[in-house]
């Protein structure tokens, strides 16, 4: 079976990288002793992914990861064995159980919801920009890709982002928004940052910014958003 | 940084424009978080994270600390250069990982003082925790400054910013100071910061540099070192732990979510090592030889694996192929108790000869990454006269071995400037190192080894036969450099590699310096030098200024003979080993005789076991009883030029595991 579960990257670690959290999850597994599988062949490695990558200092409560276990265990089990083994910056919101041929975690994410919480005073600005967005029909910004020949690639913000919630309080601008995610890839959150000082020229600083997925989810055939898990928290 | 003004945030911007963050924000699995606390103790490591996550005597020492009632022991690391330069422009101060107290907050800030070129990152800590850097300008709300670890027998350096240090083995003398500590702090202080130092230099092990006065002959050398205080004896001798079954081991350690140097279980199966390898600092100080049963290991090893997660083992000790029990601790670990797990166990250090090839062998069945021999020296004359008794005839069956067996990579360890070394046994480095790469032609009738030729300049250490010994000068040891060069020009498959001969230098300055050098490291701190020990930042020019401003002389410390007579800076701090052995080992290295183990053999006379009450523990046989001999008598004893040495030992296999 394969074992899918819901879980955090709190605050308290939101800064050690993608690798280092996925090598902390596999460490948990052995510590939790659950029955899970290895590749075949001369280097074996556990077989055991995650959803979608968080960029270092992204805090996250919807990471998503999927282990195939030689032998079933119930999911309430082996998430209550986990709790027990991971560092106190991890916790395990859902777990489910689906068999081996289901379709991998990582391919069915449709999009996420964030939130982004960055100091800011202006009110008339930013609700000028914020309303700017939301009428606009494309937002192109030119985005780092470091792994093409250009280095850059540009982008339709609004491809990504349809949509925008502002509110501002206490010197600081809390900004939600949903993030489309295609097999062919998605943006970064921070980026929607950089595409607003570029295009409303506000000086909002991208370095402060507090940047929180609130949820990842999948998409039906309607747009409808459908939750990642069927088990229940 | 002044406690008034000090942030203790890591803010965002802060965390993510630095290199590897995570260094900086803890909540690892089996960290201990202790909100509320009667002693808060920061075992500061004045290196980076994951040189300190490494480090065996602080897990050791957190685990054992954490364990009492009331009292919590943090982490500490200093930041690398890119973060210190945020703190100090935003006034954040460095903290403990866990509950991120500023240090100057704590009760007690420990330092380990694993080598000399970290001294002024101490002096950096302690600044960037709001700690007063000089000791005598503390105040009496301040933490007590503590230092331990293989540098302590010679912590004179250091002597103006430490408060007191822990002589030997930490895991019963800590405990001890941390109750005393606590006492004191709960009787209200009586005393005064004083008061406190009086208590805990009652207990054994303890010294208070403040409590002695350090007088100088007129030609630099001490005087003279008398204790101002009926407490202070004479003489601290180090605490050494009787019998290893009894102290508590760690088996719930940190562990880190990012890479760590060594990146393992450390499993320590035995402490000492009694060779007597007349350069080495830790085969002195930390004698006798005390071995963990091979059923107490395994149940140890059972219990790491379960709780860590980690899936290799590395057998931790000096040298671990002269473990009594090696044979049997393999087989019960591989063959039994992880035979159905993915679990590797690893050497870190291997004294290779036909018996461990098997060994390696064993540890090793798959891929076949470098083995890594350290004959220290080229030529046989010149390895006698360090005492490191191997023979070429050992290296060849070694390598054979290894090439045979499939592995083509070798690394060897050699060091140059060693005393009495002269141009024919520099040049034996390269002559043995061709011999080592002929031998794979040799052995599979095909080229393509690939020798790697690792030297290192010696450094003379306190507490060694070679203590009286001048280092190379800058001079020699580049023309000694350039010798080797020559030697391995145009030979293809031998990868020389050469240490930086300006640092060495440095690290001889301290390694044999007395109380005079801390005007040098204060200032040489307050000039932007941290992290010496590390290629980018170590300036030396800038040492040459700050030595010569504060008129001190680095040649009369690194490069200078020492008198028979002389008294050392470093003799009212000792690991009990006699002065009379060392000198007696000092002379028969100019006669390139031989001083065999101990371990197995007769008490070879180095005073030890006598002096602190301890023995040698090894389950090959009985465990001999505690010499009754005085310290003349053991002198004397000192066994003929023995050759045991040289039919037993063999090579040191370092990093037998693959990457």
């Amino acid at each position: 079976m394969k074992l899918r579960l819901q879980i955090t990257k709190d605050r308290s670690i939101r800064f050690i990288s993608h690798l280092e959290y996925a090598r902390t999850l596999m460490r948990a597994v052995l510590r939790a002793k659950l029955p899970v599988a290895y590749s075949e062949g001369f280097n074996p490695h556990m077989k055991l992914s995650l959803a979608s990558a968080l960029g270092v200092g992204v805090v996250s409560q919807a990471e998503f990861v999927e282990m195939e276990l030689k032998e079933p265990v119930p999911p309430a089990e082996a998430a209550q064995r986990l709790r027990k083994a991971l560092p106190a910056g991890i916790k395990v919101l859902t777990a489910d159980a689906v068999d081996d041929h289901a379709p991998a975690l990582m391919s069915v994410a449709g999009g996420a919801t964030y939130q982004v919480v960055i100091p800011a005073t202006d009110a008339d600005q930013i609700s000028q920009a914020v309303g700017a967005f939301n009428a606009a029909a494309s937002l192109p910004f030119t985005k780092k890709a470091p792994k093409t020949k250009a280095g850059v690639k540009e982008i339709d913000v609004k491809f990504y982002i349809p949509h925008l919630e502002a509110e501002l309080f206490g010197g600081k601008l809390v900004l939600r928004f949903d993030c489309r995610i295609t097999p062919a890839g998605s943006m970064k959150a921070v980026d929607l940052v950089n595409a607003l000082n570029k295009q409303y020229g506000l000086a909002l600083p991208v370095e402060l910014a507090d940047i929180e997925r609130l949820d990842l989810y999948r998409v039906d055939d309607l747009g409808r958003h459908e939750p990642m898990l069927a088990g229940a928290r | 940084m002044t406690k008034r003004d000090y942030k203790k945030e890591f803010t965002i911007d802060m965390l993510s424009a630095v290199e590897k963050p995570a260094r900086y924000t803890g909540g690892e699995f089996g960290s201990v978080v202790k909100e509320r606390a009667d002693v808060r103790i920061a075992l500061a490591f004045p290196d980076v994270y994951e040189v300190g996550m490494s480090y065996l005597g602080f897990k050791i020492l957190y685990h054992i600390l954490n364990r009492m009632e009331g009292v919590a022991a943090e982490r500490t690391y200093a930041p690398w250069v890119d973060m210190e330069k945020l703190m100090r422009e935003r006034s954040v101060v460095l903290t403990t990982l866990e509950t991120k107290q500023a240090l100057a907050e704590c009760d007690l800030v420990g330092f380990t003082l694993q080598y000399e070129l970290s001294y002024t990152n101490i002096l950096n800590m302690l600044d960037l925790g709001g700690v007063t850097v000089l000791a005598k300008d503390r105040a009496e709300d301040e933490p007590f400054v503590i230092v331990g670890g293989p540098c302590v027998f010679n912590p004179e350096p250091l002597a103006d910013f430490f408060d007191l240090a822990v002589i030997g083995e930490g895991e019963e003398a800590l405990p001890e100071l941390v109750t005393v500590y606590k006492n004191w702090k709960a009787a209200g202080r009586v005393g005064g910061r004083t008061g406190f130092l009086q208590a805990a230099a009652r207990v054994n092990g303890i010294y208070v540099p403040s409590f002695y006065d350090v007088t100088y002959q007129e030609d630099g050398t001490v005087q003279a070192v008398t204790p101002n205080q009926k407490v202070a004896q004479p003489v601290i001798y180090k605490r050494v732990v009787r019998d290893m079954a009894t102290v508590d081991y760690p088996t719930d350690p940190i562990v880190p979510f990012m890479s760590i140097v060594h990146d393992r279980i450390m499993l320590e199966v035995f402490r000492g090592c009694s060779r007597g390898c007349r350069f080495c600092n830790a085969g002195m100080v930390y004698r006798p030889v005390r071995e963990r049963k091979p059923e107490q290991l395994r149940q140890l090893a059972r219990q790491l694996v379960d709780n860590t997660g980690y899936d290799e083992i590395s057998l931790f000790s000096l040298s671990t192929a002269d473990y009594s029990c090696l044979d049997p601790l393999l087989d019960g670990l591989l063959k039994e108790d992880f035979k159905d797990e993915r679990v590797s166990v690893s050497l870190p250090s291997l004294r290779i000869d036909s018996f461990c090839i098997d060994v390696a062998q064993k540890v090793n069945s798959v891929r076949k990454s470098g083995l890594t021999f350290a004959p220290e020296a080229g030529s046989q004359r010149m390895r006698d006269v360090i005492n490191k008794g191997v023979t070429e005839e050992n290296l060849m069956d070694a390598v054979s071995a290894a090439f045979t067996n499939g592995w083509k990579k070798v690394k060897l360890y050699f060091m140059i400037g060693l005393p009495y070394e002269t141009d024919a046994d520099v040049l034996a480095i390269a002559t043995l190192a061709k011999k080592v790469l002929y031998k794979y032609k040799e052995v599979t009738g095909k080229g393509g080894a690939m020798i790697t030729v690792s030297v290192a300049n010696f450094v003379p250490k306190p507490y060694t036969a070679f203590q009286w010994a001048a280092q190379d000068s800058l001079t020699e040891i580049k023309r000694k450099d350039m010798l080797l060069k020559e030697a391995f020009s145009r030979v293809r498959g031998i990868n020389y590699q050469y240490h930086e001969s300006k640092v060495s230098v440095l690290e001889g300055v301290f390694a044999r310096g007395d109380r005079r050098l801390g005007a040098a490291l204060y200032k040489a701190w307050q000039q932007g030098e941290r992290f010496d020990g590390w290629d980018e930042c170590f300036k030396f020019d800038l040492w040459q200024q700050v030595f010569a401003d504060c008129g001190l002389d680095p040649h009369f410390y690194a490069d200078r003979v020492r008198g028979e007579q002389e008294l050392f800076p470093w003799e009212h701090v000792s690991p009990g080993v006699a002065k009379a052995f060392l000198a007696n080992e000092y002379r028969k290295a100019k006669l390139a005789q031989l001083t065999h183990d101990c371990r197995h053999g007769d008490c070879t006379g180095c005073n030890v076991c006598q002096q602190l009450g301890v023995n040698v523990v090894d389950y090959t046989g009985q465990m001999p009883a505690v010499a009754s001999s005085t310290l003349s008598a053991a002198a004397e004893k000192v066994a003929p030029a023995a050759t045991a040495a040289a039919t037993t030992a063999a090579l040191t296999a370092k990093e037998v595991q693959p990457q």
